[in-house]
């Protein structure tokens, strides 16, 4: 279930988001950001390609942040917008994913990075949830 | 949150929370302020933010807020935060993402009314020259390896290259390159964002403005400035691009780790830092120089490509279209430095996230031109509003380990921003006031209006009210280009 908000802060944007597991934290994670780069009415849909992303890192938190700076990495350096993901691996510290999207003409934000301000994967009654700050 | 019943005044524009406040503060937390600006520090989370930072290890003195502070992550924008060699900790999260973001003025020998005939082409021009955008490349190729020259050189590589006078480098904090950088401690991914960056202005509140010297305040130093009434200036906000970002967000990555490994305790997982002595706080610090040197060298292509813009769009048509180099100086940097700390003087690590450097008269880091009236500070308005040229002085050294406020500071979420104000209106009321715009984006625009800022007039008068940084010049904007 796609499963995320844009929630308020003063200088920079925050996501929140929820998944039944960290897999699906991830793909939602993902998703959200694509929502925040570009809308997608702008996504072409003849150019669309599918790029592998794999990702090791030590905890829940890290590979959480990992994964998306990879995603921001590919969104400044070629525009490139994820709106499908593909979890092949997946673990509390490695995800292997085949993201599908597309380059498009303009980015909605630019976002810089995301950061680790408060980032806390917690469980609730509906799963796991999350708010990610990213600078902008 | 912090109740405002914990913060104490200790001064006209000063506010302190003792370090009694929570178990884990090792120093206590300073705030300069006017009623108004702690009431809105209040009003979000960063007063916690800043209480957060004097946990750090080997922070010394007391951790500081300067009157623009505002929410950030981690830090708060707008904080100070000193700690001591050689074990105290340098932290990548307290230099921010945008690693030397800073301001450089230029200024011209050209009036006002002389340029008003020909504002839209200059407009143009430099829209023209400089490119602007979410990671747009500009027109400087750089061949293999010089990226490397361009990270550990900075503005000296730009000269090199012919993009630089050396007026332009003893107008520029530290000369425009920072000793000690190395380019083998930036990742590969943080070099491919930058390789096609240098003089590139990006998006967000990054800027190049044309503005008008309105009012002096200081004759002495704005004459040694060269500024003067009714002159036409130019001030470039910008720092090292996609690369900075990527140096950050690796250092931060990596020093999840590093932390557990020195057995370093934090409230919150942004502040990650290592001992400055350690070989992750050596390579983190090196790595961090070298963005610094590439900011530098952005600003500095940028103001080359201004310098060609005046050129094509003015030759001719005023007496002298030269544009010269006031001053050049970061405001997200950490910087290894000497201050007087209880009667001794020692070196600390200075962080400065979102405040400007402003060092007091004949301090040796001047620029010897300056060196007697103290360091140029230079201070950004938000768009369409005033922006402020101050002077360091011996108090900021007292007091504040030479730092100052470094903008007007965010009050309002750039979702709630777009909400209320709709970029072509925004556009039309600045035209309306004389403003030319060039913007690639006007959602990028709405964001950064004036309305989701604090008054810059405000803030700068808390810092010259402190004796902290005092006034020279108020510019005003006439024409802002933008991504």
């Amino acid at each position: 279930m796609i499963d995320f908000e844009e929630v308020e802060h003063t200088a920079d944007i925050a996501l929140r988001i929820c998944g039944r597991d960290l897999s699906e934290l991830l793909v939602n994670a993902a998703l959200g950001l694509g929502m925040l780069l570009a809308d997608s009415a702008d996504m072409p849909t003849d150019v669309v390609q599918t790029r592998q992303v794999e990702v090791q890192a030590f905890d829940p938190e890290s590979l959480l942040v990992g994964w998306l700076s990879e995603l921001v990495y590919w969104a400044e350096k070629d525009r490139f917008v994820c709106h499908k993901v593909e979890v092949q691996e997946i673990s509390s510290t490695h995800i292997k994913a085949a993201c599908t999207g597309s380059c498009v003409p303009e980015l909605r934000h630019h976002i810089k990075a995301v950061t680790y301000h408060n980032l806390q994967i917690v469980q609730t009654d509906r799963g796991l949830q999350t708010t990610v700050v990213f600078d902008v | 949150m912090v109740d405002s019943r914990a913060i104490k005044r200790v001064d006209k524009y000063l506010y302190e929370i003792d370090a009694s406040f929570r178990e884990d503060m090792r120093v206590p937390a300073r705030l300069y302020a006017d009623a108004e600006l702690l009431e809105h520090a209040l009003g979000d989370a960063s007063v916690d933010q800043l209480v957060n930072t004097a946990t750090l290890p080997g922070v010394v003195k007391y951790v500081l807020a300067m009157p623009d502070i505002h929410q950030g992550y981690g830090f708060p924008i707008g904080g100070v935060v000193a700690t001591q060699l050689p074990d105290g900790i340098i932290s990548p999260g307290g230099v921010g993402y945008d690693i030397n973001c800073g301001v450089r003025l230029l200024g011209t020998h050209i009036l006002e009314e002389e340029i008003r005939p020909y504002l839209d082409e200059l407009a143009t021009a430099i829209y023209n020259y400089c490119p602007s955008g979410v990671g747009k490349g500009g027109e400087i190729k750089l061949k293999s390896g010089e990226l490397d020259r361009v990270l550990e050189e900075g503005s000296r590589w730009a000269k090199a290259r012919g993009f630089a006078t050396d007026e332009d480098l003893e107008r520029t904090e530290v000369g425009g390159c920072l000793e000690g950088a190395d380019a083998a401690a930036v990742s590969a991914k943080a070099k491919e964002r930058g390789h096609d960056q240098v003089g590139t202005l990006g998006a967000g509140n990054h800027f190049i403005e044309v503005d008008v010297v309105r009012d002096i305040y200081d004759e002495e130093a704005a004459q040694r400035y060269g500024l003067f009434v009714g002159q036409i200036a130019v001030q470039i906000h910008c720092g090292s691009r996609g690369l900075g970002h990527q140096v950050c967000t690796d250092y931060v990555q990596r020093f999840q780790q590093t932390v557990q490994k020195y057995g370093i305790r934090l409230p919150d997982r942004e502040l990650v830092c290592a001992p400055l002595n350690s070989p992750d706080g050596q390579a983190y610090l090196a790595a961090m120089k070298a963005a610094a040197n590439y900011a530098f060298a952005n600003r500095q292509v940028l103001a080359h490509h201004v310098r060609r813009a005046f050129v094509e769009a003015l030759s001719g048509k005023v007496r002298n279209p030269h544009v010269f180099q006031v001053y050049d100086v970061g405001h997200n940097m950490a910087k290894i430095e000497q201050h007087e700390v209880d009667g001794k003087r020692i070196t600390l690590c200075v962080h400065r996230k979102g405040a400007t450097r402003a060092f007091g008269p004949y301090h040796p880091d001047i620029p010897s031109v300056y060196r007697d009236v103290g360091q140029p500070v230079l201070v950004p308005g938000s768009m369409g509003t005033a922006s402020w040229v101050l002077r360091g002085t011996e108090e900021a050294m007292r007091q504040t380990f030479g730092s100052t406020c470094h903008g007007a500071g965010r009050s309002m979420s750039r979702t709630q921003a777009k909400k209320k104000v709709w970029g072509g209106e925004l556009r039309e009321q600045l035209e309306g006031q004389g403003i030319r715009v060039r913007a690639g984006s006007m959602s990028g625009l709405a964001e950064e209006a004036p309305s989701a800022y604090k008054d810059v007039d405000r803030v700068v008068e808390v810092m010259h009210g402190s004796g902290i940084a005092t006034k020279v010049a108020r510019l005003v904007p006439i024409a802002i280009i933008k991504g």
